[in-house]
């Protein structure tokens, strides 16, 4: 099955334009989508889930319309917001178990196996007769994963899922999302390099309602190879270093700044190359010397 | 400065919500929609008097009250709920600045809010075209009295009150609950039972927070009262603002002490008290999370079919129950409600004192309202249905759960219907609740008759749909409105716009959503006929509901897009097949039954609004006044062949009037008033006639005869009278002839001769519109009123075969001469031994007989008593016998004859507990037989005192003596029935019961009343004829006798008893009150017959010393005055030198019933103060002044103290 999403606009009503033009192929398997906060990201993502509806173009899950079938959608999807409540007096358990009747479990035995196999796998098992409202923000977010992950749903919408867990639980959580990703498609917006780097086989990045970037990650690192220069400097020379090469990024080490340049060729002045990370395709990427963010428009 | 901050931040936070303005914008538009509205009854009363800006205050406040807890609620937990506590409670800012700030912005607002209520109400006659006649001069002392006594307390106690509750409980929903359920509900309901407990109004006045005692009173106001009286603080009034600001201080005390400036802990009052049996387990450590688990979520079957659509319905429903359920309000507030009826049923169960058995009908009163019945506690679910409906609405919404929610594959019928169904749960247990004490009530009172499955088809099956088509328009309009205050708001007006829709010119019940003709039971009609016609008008409301159920369907907010443009978009998508099916079922119902309805309420019926009906009494008086004194001949005989079809609900009658000219000219034209409802036809007179007039619609038919009638002669009148029932009218309807228990008067039915001045309206006001002259009852002193034969006043001689069903009896006046069954019909066949007053009723129904006979130990004549009476309810027939009997034995030998052989004591159908007597005749209602006498032997015997009171008008009233149609009538009769009677309860249960009797006359003093009333010979009112009256008859026998007061009576009777003209008057009875009275007590007389007298009389001091072994002296501080209430209720204080009793008592022992007097004479007692000295031979109790209350005092508390020894105190010295 196959996300095509063709020519999306969105604009709201206070004149801002969240999506542009934005066109996607999003296949079977993890996909990443890359962004500073407010690049639009969680508006595709709720077009994707039918909360929203665009201005326009169009968006095919395999042969399903999303944006005029949303009951059939609905029947497939599993979302995931980046903020959610809950009831606070529902118990763990009844709930899921209220929503797994919502996604057409209506089956008593399979729903009572869904429902704790999904609680043992978030780690909510122990906590199941516990009222949500004394959940703290890492359990709440489980619980929400088991909500998305009910009824195995082969369009899985994650919206920065990953800010409020530890890091263990991030792990098991991505873990979780990439067991799934094996037979659906799973978007995953973030801002975190880290989620996209060490899961998705394809990646997008998108600011201001653009996409700039459509890649896998490991080809995109491998396009920057050699071309990622590393200075530590005094925080004084900062601004001199900025003049002279293309910064992408500064990164404080042990009190002294650790600058990042973009040379296809070697600058010298003391740089030494580095082999490049997604974070250096990121930052490289938003500061447009790749992908569709041309550099005057950038500058 | 803080502070200031504080306060200025959040006033101007709440200007910027919308919420806020709506509150104002009712606060506003409520005074000028009900000042619009509200005509004032009386002329005299200028529509801008003080007294309807007080009127209109307390309502806007009730308003206020149920609708703007939002503000104060977000006032003291708007931190909490959007989580910006963090930021905010951490800042330097100390409880007292914080907690202050927020609360006076909300006070202050709030305060606002009141102000607009005067201020509307002051627009409301300058933005309309008034007429200037009716506008009063502009009084700023009203506005302000009424907006500093009585609005802005209430917004500081109200407000302090929902703070604390919403600051305390960390939720803007308590400080609804707090004023929605303290304020307009449970302060008052705790007044009522208090005082009725108590006996005390006073009270009432000191609990009520919101002015419903003032309001309450306002129509006790004289005209010149409600023009210019405004509100003072003083007496109770003072005390209760006093205590409530007291409390409201001492609420916001508490919340300021309890309040912690700290992170709220997730729990509730409920797990507090508990004090956490479980704890908590921590949640447990994700050390060995790391471990590479492998996802292996089963893969199981979904389905989306329709079964699993309905399997999401019911989740929804059932959780939404659990919602309401595990809410604050969701399951206490109906509950309380049922157990405050369980615990004070006894109380609930009373009538003037007497308890009343838990019987069916009782307890539907209790447990059953109208919908858009807004006076009575049951008012509390649907308030709580329109607060659920919102809550279940935004539920997702504000748990901000609806992302997930929403995403979910479930039809919005599910989510609609689901919530619905979740409502319809609640208030199932709800009634649930009700039913319960409906089983409670009878078998914690021993009780047995009572049928359960009445209560179970009145709270489930009417009950139940009216909440539940109530419960579908709150949640379509919360659907639609989509903003929750507004969606409140909407409703609210929906509701009243649906109490008060005849005030706003809707009328017909096909026009006013849930609404229905009625409906009633009774043991003896069952259901009766109202079941078939409510059903229709549900049928036409349900495919309403559809309809609403479906546009909400369409318009369900699902997703962000909730602005109405893009909502119209969805609705594209979502019309389906099914939902034009739907639509389409929908509309059938709706064309279908109004179709019939209309047939039924509009074609078989003749529908007309309150107006037309105004318009038509106007126009008989317009058109056929003039013949109003013309003469007219006689009514002498009646003859009549009714025949009564139950089942078919008619009655067809035919009959034969005599009529005699005993005018002095002669007569050629006949007028005949005929009944709108029934169709009379066949007019025939014995001699040749011609039809001059035939005017259906006012009921007015002119004849005239070829040859005119001569004084002295005689003619017949044939005629043929059809009542059919057809099909239904949309309201009040009509239960004359119905399965079982059929009655009906002869006005109701037949025609009557000339003009009727009964039928002319009454109202002042309407009768200026339409050019009438002003209304009043005939003066006393116009000798032309006294022998003027009113229609009900005929003497006839009477003779009827009245038929029905078989099994049924009917019954009509006079003695049954014979009775036989033919062609399956029973007949029965009535004759009056002598003539009777042309005002009788027909009966038929199921009825059990009861037959005695009583015999006149003096003239041996011998009284045939029939009593028919409904099966159950024949526990007192004993006792009504009884007092029959003794009725006779008493009245024949003090006041004279019964001029008939016979008495007929028929159960009427119907809930009303009222008796009637017509000539030979006695009727009371259902209720009247519910006294339970048996296992409270110490009450008032509420069933021999009203049938001796019926049975007296024997004497008074119904025949022989029969009252002038003119002022103080009502003295004539039925001051002189309430007399004899109490005589006779005197007579057979001694003084003590009498005691009880006059108790309860004098207990109708307490309920506030204007006290500008008429004296008692120009008395109009009942509260005059039945109370007062009795109360001075009793006073004067008090004082010259019983034996002078029997024997003037006797006298009145044997001059005006033959029932002809000159009709007796209250001066023909004052004059033979006079007679019997020596010169030393006329003042006595004139004071309650010829004026309008209070005596305020009270006992300041009672000392006593004991003078040797066995005597005591009493020394008595008395202060004695004499007031005369003038017309405007100005109190002008007259000298006094009355006699008045001085009664000292001995201690009460446990064997006597009451205390024993020690000393009881008359003094004669001055206006002011004075000391009292006597001796008693016996050690004192207590003593005072008029201590058996025969004269009018309306605190009679004071009359008596308890005497203080002079010992007493001397011994406490020595100990000291």
């Amino acid at each position: 099955m196959t996300l095509k999403i063709t020519n999306i606009s969105k604009t709201y009503s206070n004149g801002v334009q969240a999506l542009k033009n934005v066109s996607l192929d999003i296949p079977n398997g993890m996909y990443g989508l890359l962004g500073p906060n407010g690049a639009g990201k969680s508006t595709l993502m709720r077009i994707l889930a039918t909360l929203q509806d665009p201005d326009n173009g169009s968006i095919q899950l395999g042969d399903i319309d999303v944006l005029n079938e949303k009951d059939k959608v609905r029947e497939t999807l599993g979302y995931l917001p980046q903020e959610f409540g809950v009831y606070p007096k529902a118990k763990a358990e009844d709930l899921l178990d209220y929503f797994a009747i919502l996604k057409g479990i209506t089956e008593r035995r399979a729903r009572k196996e869904v429902v704790e196999a999904l609680l043992r796998q978030t780690n909510l098992w122990d906590v199941r007769k516990q009222k949500l409202g004394g959940f703290s923000g890492g359990m709440k977010q489980r619980f929400g994963v088991a909500v998305a992950l009910l009824g195995n749903p082969k369009l899985m919408i994650v919206d920065e899922p990953t800010a409020g867990l530890d890091p263990a639980e991030r792990v098991r959580f991505l873990n979780l999302l990439s067991e799934l990703g094996e037979n659906s498609v799973v978007l995953l917006s973030t801002h975190i390099v880290e989620d996209v780097s060490e899961l998705c086989t394809r990646m997008a990045i998108i600011n201001r309602g653009e996409i700039l970037l459509e890649a896998e990650p490991l080809k995109a690192v491998e396009g920057l190879q050699g071309r990622i220069w590393r200075k530590i400097v005094d925080k004084s020379m900062l601004s001199l270093v900025e003049y002279e090469h293309n910064v992408i990024s500064t990164k404080l080490l042990s009190g002294r700044t650790v600058v990042h340049i973009y040379s296809e060729e070697d600058p010298g002045n003391g740089f030494e190359t580095v082999a490049p990370d997604l974070e250096d395709v990121y930052f490289t990427t938003m500061s447009g010397h790749v992908g569709n963010l041309k550099p005057e428009t950038a500058l | 400065m803080k502070f200031w901050k504080i306060f200025s931040f959040e006033f101007s936070y709440q200007l910027r919500t919308v919420s806020t303005w709506i509150f104002l914008g009712i606060a506003f538009l409520f005074p000028l929609f009900f000042s619009a509205i509200g005509q004032s009854s009386d002329e005299a009363v200028f529509l801008n008097a003080p007294s309807f800006l007080i009127f209109i205050t307390v309502f806007a406040s009730v308003i206020w009250l149920i609708t703007s807890g939002a503000i104060a609620g977000h006032a003291g937990t708007r931190d909490i709920q959007t989580k910006m506590h963090p930021l905010t409670f951490t800042l330097p800012v100390s409880k007292a600045k914080y907690l202050g700030g927020r609360f006076l912005a909300a006070f202050l607002l709030n305060a606002l809010i009141h102000l607009s209520i005067p201020i509307a109400f002051f627009l409301s006659f300058h933005i309309r075209t008034v007429d200037p006649g009716q506008l009063g001069p502009f009084r700023p002392e009203a506005f302000l009295t009424t907006y500093f006594y009585l609005s802005l307390p209430l917004a500081f106690v109200a407000t302090a009150c929902q703070f604390a509750g919403a600051v305390l409980e960390r939720s803007a929903i308590v400080a609804y609950i707090a004023s929605i359920l303290l304020f307009p509900i449970a302060f008052p309901l705790i007044g009522t039972v208090a005082a009725k407990l108590a006996g005390n109004w006073e009270l009432v006045k000191l609990i009520d927070p919101v002015g419903f005692s003032i309001a309450g009173t306002l129509d006790t106001w004289t005209p010149f009262e409600k023009n210019n009286r405004v509100i003072e603080l003083e007496g109770m009034f003072l005390w209760n603002r006093f205590m409530w600001l007291s409390i409201a201080l001492a609420l916001l005390a508490f919340t300021y002490y309890r309040f912690q400036l700290a992170h709220p802990i997730a729990s509730t009052w409920w797990s507090r008290l508990r004090r956490k049996r479980s704890k908590h387990t921590p949640a447990p450590a994700l050390s060995r999370v790391v471990e590479h688990l492998k996802v292996s979520v089963p893969q199981v079957n979904r389905n989306f079919g329709f079964t699993a659509q309905v399997r999401q319905t019911l989740a929804i429903a059932w959780s939404s129950f659990g919602t309401i359920v595990r809410s604050k309000a969701g399951l206490i507030a109906v509950g309380l409600l049922a157990v405050q009826m369980i615990v004070f049923a006894f109380e609930y169960l009373e009538f003037r004192g007497v308890p009343q058995y838990p019987t069916t009908i009782n307890l539907l009163v209790m447990l059953t309202a109208s919908l858009r019945d807004f006076q009575t506690p049951l008012i509390i679910i649907p308030m709580l249905i329109a607060f659920y409906a919102g809550e279940l609405v935004w539920r997702e919404r504000e748990a901000g759960l609806n992302r997930i929610s929403d995403t979910m594959p479930v039809s919005e019928w599910s989510l609609y219907l689901g919530k619905f169904f979740g409502l319809a749960l609640i208030i199932l247990v709800w009634l649930g609740f009700l039913m319960v004490a409906g089983i409670v009530i009878p078998v914690t009172m021993g009780y047995t008759n009572a049928d359960t499955v009445v209560l179970v088809k009145a709270l489930f099956g009417i009950q139940f749909t009216n909440y539940l088509l109530f419960a579908l328009l709150a949640l379509s309009v919360h659907v639609l409105v989509n903003q929750k205050y507004v969606g409140h708001v909407v409703i609210i007006m929906l509701y009243l716009s649906m109490v008060f829709a005849a005030k706003i010119g809707i009328e017909h019940n096909l026009l006013i959503y849930a609404s229905d003709p009625g409906w009633s039971y009774t043991d003896m009609r069952g259901f009766g006929p109202y079941l078939g016609p409510w059903l229709w008008f549900k049928i036409y409301w349900v495919g309403w509901a559809i309809l609403l159920a479906v546009v909400a369907r369409l318009l369900w907010v699902r997703s962000m897009s909730d602005d109405l443009r893009m909502r119209m978009q969805l609705t594209r998508h979502r019309f389906t097949r099914t939902t034009a099916l739907t639509t389409a079922v929908a509309v059938g119902v709706i064309l279908f039954s109004g179709t019939y309805i209309f047939y039924n309420t509009n074609v078989l019926n003749n529908y007309t609004t309150a107006s037309e009906r105004t318009e038509l009494v106007a126009q008989y008086e317009l058109k056929y006044g003039k013949y109003k004194h013309i003469p007219q001949p006689l009514l002498r005989g009646t003859k009549l062949q009714v025949e009564i079809y139950p089942a078919e609900r008619k009655a067809d009658i035919q009959g034969t009037y005599t009529l005699v000219n005993k005018s002095t000219l002669p007569i050629d034209t006949v007028h005949l008033a005929t009944i709108e409802a029934v169709k009379t036809g066949a007019i025939k007179f014995d001699r040749p006639f011609k039809r001059i007039l035939v005017d259906e619609e006012l009921g007015h038919s002119i004849y005239t005869l070829n040859q005119p009638l001569q004084p002295g002669d005689s003619l017949r009148l044939s005629f043929d009278v059809q009542y059919h029932v057809k099909g239904f009218p949309h309201k009040g309807i009509d239960a004359s002839v119905i399965q079982n228990g059929t009655y009906f008067i002869n006005y109701d039915l037949l025609p009557a001769i000339g003009y009727q001045a009964m039928r002319e309206l009454r109202g002042n006001g309407e009768r200026k519109k339409y050019g009438l002259g002003p209304w009043a009852i005939p003066s006393l002193y116009n000798s032309a009123n006294i022998n003027r034969v009113m229609p009900g006043q005929e003497l006839i001689n009477f003779e009827a075969v009245v038929s029905t069903a078989k099994g049924q009896v009917a019954i009509g006046p006079g003695t049954l001469l014979k009775k036989w069954t033919e062609k399956g019909r029973s007949y029965f066949h009535y004759t009056t031994s002598a003539p009777i007053r042309n005002n009788y009723s027909f009966f038929s129904a199921k009825y059990a007989t009861h037959k005695a006979t009583w015999k006149n130990p003096a003239s041996g004549q011998t009284i045939a008593i029939r009593l028919y009476y409904h099966p159950e309810h024949g526990e007192h027939i004993g006792r009504m016998v009884k007092s029959i009997k003794d009725s006779f034995a008493y009245y024949t030998k003090k006041y004279g004859p019964y001029p008939y052989s016979h008495i007929t004591i028929v159960e009427r159908s119907g809930y009303a507990s009222e008796l009637n007597a017509e000539p030979t005749t006695v009727d009371y209602g259902e209720s009247f037989t519910f006294s339970s006498l048996k296992d409270n032997p110490w009450a008032l015997d509420l069933i021999y005192f009203p049938i001796a009171h019926e049975v007296a008008h024997q004497w008074w009233g119904a025949a022989q003596l029969l009252p002038a149609h003119v002022e103080g009538g009502i003295v004539v009769s039925e001051t002189l029935a309430n007399y004899s009677s109490l005589q006779l309860v005197e007579e057979t249960y001694g003084k003590e019961h009498a005691k009880k009797l006059l108790d309860m006359w004098r207990k109708s003093y307490e309920v506030p009343r204007s006290r500008a009333t008429a004296p008692l010979l120009q008395a109009a009112d009942a509260f005059i004829g039945y109370r007062k009256g009795p109360l001075a008859l009793h006073a004067l026998t008090e004082y010259i006798g019983k034996d002078p007061v029997n024997d003037a009576l006797r006298k009145l009777i044997e001059k005006y008893g033959s029932g002809k003209p000159p009709y007796a008057t209250s001066l023909d009875l004052y004059r033979e009150l006079k007679a019997a009275t020596p010169d030393s007590l006329q003042y006595l007389l004139q004071d309650y017959f010829e004026k309008n007298v209070y005596w305020q009389l009270k006992t300041e001091q009672a000392d006593a010393k004991q003078l040797d072994k066995n005597t005591w002296q009493v020394t008595l501080k008395v202060h004695a005055q004499k007031v005369v209430v003038d017309s405007t209720g100005a109190e002008n204080p007259v000298p006094m030198n009355d006699w008045v009793e001085i009664g000292i008592f001995a201690p009460w022992q446990k064997d006597k019933k009451s205390d024993k007097p020690l000393y009881l004479r008359k003094h004669r007692i001055r206006s002011g103060k004075q000391t009292i000295t006597i001796n008693v031979a016996g050690k004192p109790a207590r003593a005072g002044i008029d201590p058996n209350f025969l004269l009018i005092d309306l605190n009679l508390d004071n009359n008596t103290k308890n005497v203080k020894m002079e010992g007493d105190n001397k011994e406490e010295f020595e100990l000291i």
